[in-house]
């Protein structure tokens, strides 16, 4: 396809198993889709075609329609789209629906906290060994614009905003979410493979909305713990280490 | 596209069209950013039209700042600044034979060309017979060093010259990036009045006065590169400035900081330069000096003098001081470093610091108040304007930009210069510059750890102000926030 | 000459002497402070038309933006914006917000049920005007202080900030005042704009409902209606409806703003450096609200298209209408459902995750009405005599842009799909063939159609043609590469989606789209031309130029002060066009005023035509 040969088209397969079944969902209706848009345009032109050709003298065909034709086009395309919107319930309430969350993320709980705020995403998380709060806790670690997580489980962390709406946006992983003032929104995606993903602000948040830029870091969970670590020496660091390197 | 030898001054002009970077990030594609030129600062439009334009040859202030720095399509890097321009400098190795077209050169560098191949790069002969012509490389073969010029040279250079390649990449590189990320707030002359600039609380700095607010040199130094590009890396938390990585990586962000500083030394220098002649030569002083019977024509007689004879020593004097101090910013002896390890923070020693925070001598509570919400009695007076000697028209304290500049509220968890121990040490230690934030260096640094202690528990504490409690074995986790 | 107006001239037809009684009525009541419907519906379209090179100049601008980011923008730079002429971004998100309220707000809603509804329903049901005369009056120059208030909000909020919390105005983004440059003084005077236009179109609704329902000519069935009447009709009830709640919200919002109440506002949110705010409101409830309302607005701006479209494509084949009862009942179905499904835009809002499969299920069905009338405008294709006009072509790009912008909508109707495709071009894409590439192209055929019955006077069809071809190539060039933006993962209002690696290839597409959307700009000139220039010099014509059935065809081309010379009588439907009756008397279409034509005559003409 010249789209995708050309790079106008995913940026890079689904990295997260639940963005796999999303783009095949979106695969199926693609198909779908195809087919009919096909068929409507050829249909539109061929009539066209004809009508426009008809030679003189040739009058219009009087007839104010068709009651069977009527049915079959409303039936078929109700049992297609029925079709659809039945197919697609598991994939959504494994996203959303929080009882139907991965075991491994009710068991785990949220890893950390991610805060909007224009324009910048701010990153919580708690001590080595201690659950997150939705309070802050003065042991708490900060980052800014990078998240580290674990490859290979699934991550469940709460979603906020310091201020006006924005929406937490990992293209390659196909994770999508409203960050709602006054709101705690729990979102959980799992990444397999090791690597550096983006994430961007996808709802309306002022002037600097294009400049919420991040990266989601995934990698080992020892690799994970070990930038915990480092996070939290560089936030108690007290300037007396003299070879401490100032960052 | 000189390397000119100035009396005074050595600038390297930066051809923009025909320097290419090498290594640097983002799309090549990518526009150039938008067309715009420096402004002069307020201080400057105040001077009588001889002193800012000049008199017949002799410079007035704008073409002492133009002949420096350039505007931004065209940019100069003047050599007596401490910035790192870019550009590679090296010595030419071979004398080339004269006899036919100069077309190749063997140049042997300080330091490794990080260039490929096939890039065409500027390089500029700063000695010897051949400067201050520049010429350009069309191909390089890093090993050897042997560089194919795209046309002969005019003059034979000799071996030994030193030559410059590559200047002013990085500034042009900052000013890329600059022009993308920034300007829109900071302005294009570093103002800090982009076209956003107007409608953001806090404004964003104007760097013009040489002054920034958060850094980890003393009292009296300038900002060190590392603390303006840990700005750039964090943000300013409680403002609209955002952290710019992974916007922009290693290189993008040492480019910034130097057009940053760029900017900084450009409008410091413009105000030094101002600050010569405004006593004298600006309209309000002229207007007053021909109340009292001077005539304007001697006023312009006098200044010409001056122009002409005793503005050489006081450029010298402005140029050594600007580079020193910023130079000096930089170094180790510069960077505050507490003498004894953070005091463990126990509710002891949160105690002590919350008595420190309300003695008479230090008196925290004067401004950030008693209970920390940065509600003192300081922040309700009027104060008065140091320059005009005139009552602000809003109550509040300020800053060296005239702005509003309130005490912060402690009890919110917000801290703009950092929330490591070290940061608060080095605010309190050398004060926020620019604004009434003052330095207590004098203090005892056990004393400022006891203070840092208890104002970073100021968040967790149920009631703020109140003595530290302990309720559970780790005190503040009780506290909500 | 006083040819231009309706009123004058055919007066001067009718009577001569018709002058004297009509000197009470000065110039301005008969052309400015006008209630006659035909006038205030000329006035709606040409105001609109205006608006819409407002709202096209700042489309261009975005896409200046987007293909040239933070380059000096040539003219309007000069003007507006900040150092060397550049977008910056707060004016960046002023151009988008306003460029979809001057699209909404003042080009598509008062174009199709102030221009065309006003214009139409008296004239199509045989009335000699509105009920309400002064209402419709007042509905139109309720516009004016709107614009006035959308002008003031350009300025209102400094040099470069406007109103900056998109059309939907999104709380907090629109409730703090201080959350955005322009989110203060130029977001009320934008929702002061918003709530006048709303004034506006309530009048009208109330006034087409009363009008379609009481005064239609003796004989005119509700099913003898035509389906631009059908389609104004549903549409006045979706406004009248609908439109309160976002009045609603609109004031609580403006409430919110000055008078400290917190419907919308939860508590501890700090913007810009200002006070934390107090309150335990909740920003989702605006969402609610204000899709509720939108989402059937979305039907407004489309219905009376597919109505007019569908009135239009029958004439120009030459054939009734495929399955006129289908087409009634599959509006009425759109309009029905067109309540149960504003949580589509909210998938990832945040709201009840529940509420997700629901939405999804009635938004589906929603497509399911659409789909009927899409194949009934083949059906109607199928079979006839086209005339291939100017107007049957900008038909035939409505169904078939149409048919594009319907099954895109599937793509992020499945919820699992929109997680990715939300608040990306995708989107920007599908509501563009929707609203420019149907309704837009239907208001191109509709002017066309109605042009003779406005002015007494044809337009050039060389030019139209000319005019559809150049709009049709660069409305794709300009939009369906948006559909690959978003499956690229472009979201929507961005100054700099550059800066994201991920989308940086992306920019020279961009370029092209921005090279298409200035050719579709600048064919817009031919349509303005077209218009300006047969207003006077157009080719003079009679009643019915078109051989259309329609009652507004029995009229005088223009009509004069109450429509019909002869009261009008209805006898059929709209679409009998080459029925066996309209044969009889040697034509393929037959007036729905023509008298019953006689059995005998009909047989005699079928026998004949059978050979």
């Amino acid at each position: 396809m010249i789209a995708s040969s050309n790079g106008w088209w995913f940026p890079g397969d689904a990295m997260s198993p639940l963005g796999k079944r999303i783009d095949e969902l979106f695969y199926l209706i693609l198909g779908i889709v195809t087919v009919v848009f096909v068929g409507t345009q050829f249909a539109l032109g061929y009539v066209i075609w004809k009508g426009a050709t008809k030679k003189d003298g040739e009058s219009a065909e009087f007839s104010h329609g068709s009651h069977s034709l009527e049915l079959i086009w409303t039936i078929v395309p109700a049992f297609v789209l029925v079709f659809i919107a039945l197919y697609q319930m598991d994939v959504w309430a494994e996203f959303r629906v929080q009882s139907y969350y991965p075991e491994q993320t009710q068991e785990d709980g949220p890893k950390f906290e991610v805060t909007a705020r224009q324009f910048e995403w701010r990153i919580r998380y708690p001590e080595a060994g201690q659950p997150l709060k939705n309070q802050p806790e003065p042991q708490d670690l900060y980052a800014v614009n990078e998240i580290h997580v674990p490859t290979g489980r699934p991550v469940k962390f709460n979603l906020r905003t310091d201020d006006v709406q924005h929406a937490f946006f990992a293209p390659e992983l196909r994770v999508k979410q409203d960050a709602v003032a006054g709101l705690i929104i729990p979102v959980w995606f799992e990444i397999p493979v090791a690597g550096e993903y983006q994430l961007l602000c996808a709802e309306l948040c002022g002037w600097g909305h294009y400049k919420m830029r991040a990266i989601i870091v995934a990698e080992p969970q020892d690799k994970v713990n070990e930038y915990l670590a480092r996070l939290k020496e560089d936030q108690d660091f007290d300037g007396v280490v003299k070879d401490a390197e100032e960052e | 596209m000189l390397v000119k030898t100035n009396r005074q001054f050595t600038i390297l002009t930066i051809g923009l069209a025909l320097v290419s970077f090498a290594g640097c990030s983002g799309s090549s594609d990518y526009p150039e950013a938008f067309k715009s030129r420096f402004v002069y600062s307020d201080r400057t439009d105040s001077l009588i039209a001889e002193a800012q334009n000049g008199i017949g040859e002799l410079p007035g202030v704008k073409k002492l700042v133009d002949d420096r720095f350039g505007d931004p399509q065209d940019l100069m890097a003047w050599t007596k600044l401490p910035i790192d321009f870019g550009g590679i400098s090296g010595k030419l190795a071979e004398t080339p034979d004269a006899s036919i077209a100069v077309k190749e050169l063997k140049i042997s560098f300080d330091g490794e060309l990080a260039t490929a191949e096939n890039e065409t790069i500027l390089l500029q002969f700063v000695t010897g017979t051949a400067a201050p012509s520049v010429v350009v490389v069309n191909a390089w073969q890093p090993e050897t060093g042997l560089a194919s010029l795209s046309a002969a040279m005019e003059v034979a250079p000799a071996a030994g010259d030193e030559v410059i390649v590559g200047g002013g990449q990085k500034l042009v590189h900052g000013r890329g990036l600059y022009m993308r990320h920034c300007s829109h707030c900071h302005g294009t002359s570093g103002d800090g009045a982009g076209p956003t600039a107007q409608y953001l609380t806090p404004r964003p700095r104007d760097y013009r006065h040489g002054v920034f607010k958060f850094t980890s040199t003393d009292a009296l130094s300038k900002a060190s590169k590392d603390d303006l590009s840990r700005v750039l890396r964090n943000g300013i938390p409680g403002t609209y400035m955002p952290s710019f990585v992974p916007m922009l990586n290693e290189d993008d962000l040492a480019d910034v900081v130097e057009y940053v500083r760029f900017l900084a030394m450009r409008g410091e220098f413009e105000r030094k330069v101002v600050s010569e002649l405004a006593s004298d030569y600006s309209e309000e002083a002229v207007k007053s000096r021909r109340d009292s019977g001077e005539s304007r024509k001697d006023i312009v007689e006098e200044l010409k003098s001056f122009l002409a004879e005793d503005m050489q020593d006081s450029l010298e004097f402005v140029t050594d001081d600007l580079s020193g101090r910023w130079d000096s910013a930089n170094s180790e002896d510069a960077l505050v470093v507490p003498e004894i390890a953070r005091v463990e923070d126990t509710i002891e020693s949160r105690r002590i610091g919350r008595e420190l925070y309300l003695s008479k001598t230090i008196n925290c509570a004067d401004c950030h108040g008693i209970s920390a919400k940065g509600n003192g009695p300081q922040t309700t007076i009027y104060e008065e304007n140091p320059v005009t000697k005139q009552l602000y028209t809003e109550p509040g304290l300020h800053d060296v930009w005239d702005n509003v500049n309130q005490p912060r509220n402690l009890t919110q968890g917000i801290y703009r210069g950092g929330r490591r121990p070290i940061d608060l040490f080095r605010r309190i230690h050398a004060g926020i510059k620019g604004s009434r934030m003052p330095s207590f260096k004098n203090l005892k640094h056990e004393d400022i750890w006891h203070i840092v202690n208890y104002v970073l528990s100021v968040p967790f504490n149920a009631e703020p102000g109140h003595a530290p409690v302990a309720t559970s074995e780790d005190p503040a986790t009780a506290a909500s926030l | 000459m006083a040819t231009v107006t309706p009123a004058i001239e055919s007066h001067s037809d009718g009577h001569a002497h018709g002058h004297e009684h009509h000197h009470e009525i000065g110039f301005i009541k008969k052309y400015v402070f006008s209630t006659d419907h035909k006038v205030i519906g000329i006035q709606f379209l040409v105001t609109t038309m205006l608006m819409l090179m407002v709202g096209g100049a700042l489309a261009l601008a975005v896409r200046w933006q987007l293909a040239f980011p933070w380059e000096n923008m040539p003219i309007l730079g000069k003007i507006f914006t900040g150092e060397g002429g550049q977008i910056s971004p707060e004016f960046y998100t002023m151009l988008f917000t306003m460029h979809a309220s001057v699209m909404i707000f003042l080009v598509i809603i008062p174009v199709l049920a102030g221009a065309f509804g006003n214009f139409l329903i008296p004239l199509q049901i045989g009335a000699d005007d509105m009920a309400f005369p002064i209402w419709n009056m007042l509905s139109y120059w309720c516009m004016w202080p709107a614009m006035a208030c959308f002008a003031i909000s350009f300025v209102a909020g400094g040099a470069t900030a406007g109103p900056a919390a998109g059309w939907t105005s999104y709380p907090l983004l629109s409730a703090l005042v201080n959350a955005a440059p322009g989110s203060g003084a130029a977001q009320t005077w934008w929702l002061f704009g918003l709530t006048l236009v709303g004034f506006s179109s309530m009048m009208g609704s109330v006034n087409y409902m009363t009008t379609i329902i009481n005064m239609r000519a003796p004989g005119m069935t509700m099913f003898r209606m035509p389906l631009t009447i059908w389609s104004m009709f549903i549409t006045a009830i979706l406004q009248a409806f609908a439109l309160p709640v976002l009045t609603a919200a609109g004031f609580m919002l403006v409430a919110d703003r000055m008078m400290g109440t917190c419907f919308f506002i939860p508590a501890g949110i700090i913007v810009n450096n200002a006070e934390p705010t107090v309150g335990g409101g909740q920003p989702l409830l605006w969402q609610h609200l204000f899709w509720f309302y939108s989402h059937p607005a979305v039907y407004i701006m489309l219905l009376p298209a597919m109505g007019m479209v569908s009135d239009i494509l029958s004439c120009m084949c030459r054939k009734p209408i495929f399955g006129y009862k289908p087409m009634v009942y599959s509006m009425s179905a759109i309009a029905g459902l067109g309540f149960i499904v504003w949580g589509h835009h909210m998938f990832t809002s945040g709201m009840n995750p529940a509420l997700g499969m629901t939405f999804m299920t009635s938004t589906m069905m929603i497509a399911l009405p659409s789909a009927i009338k899409t194949f009934n405008w083949i059906g109607t294709i199928w079979g006839g005599r086209v005339r291939f006009n100017a107007i049957f072509l900008n038909c035939a790009g409505f169904v078939s842009m149409f048919i594009v912008g319907g099954l895109s909508g599937i793509f992020m109707a499945a919820v699992p799909v929109d997680i990715y495709f939300h608040d990306t071009y995708f989107i920007v894409a599908h509501f563009h063939y929707v609203l420019f590439g149907s309704t837009l192209f239907g208001v191109f055929a509709a002017i066309q159609f109605w042009f003779p019955k406005m002015f007494g006077r044809l337009m050039n069809d060389t030019v139209a043609k000319w005019h559809f071809a150049l709009t049709f190539i660069g409305f794709n060039g300009t939009f369906f590469p948006m559909h690959l933006l978003g499956i690229a993962g472009m979201p929507r209002r961005y100054a700099d989606p550059y800066l994201h690696p991920y989308l940086e290839h992306l920019l020279p597409m961009n370029q092209f789209m921005t090279i298409s959307a200035v050719l579709m700009g600048v064919a817009q000139f031919l349509l303005l031309g077209n218009f300006a220039y047969s207003v006077f010099m157009g080719k003079k014509t009679g009643r019915n130029p078109w051989d259309a059935n329609g009652l507004e065809w029995s009229a005088p081309s223009p009509p004069g002060h109450g429509n019909f010379d002869v009261p009008p009588v209805c006898y059929r439907g709209p679409y009998e066009y080459s029925s066996p009756e309209a044969k009889a008397i040697g034509q393929d279409f037959i007036l729905q005023t023509e008298p019953p034509v006689d059995a005998s005559k009909i047989a005699a003409s079928d026998t004949k035509n059978v050979h």
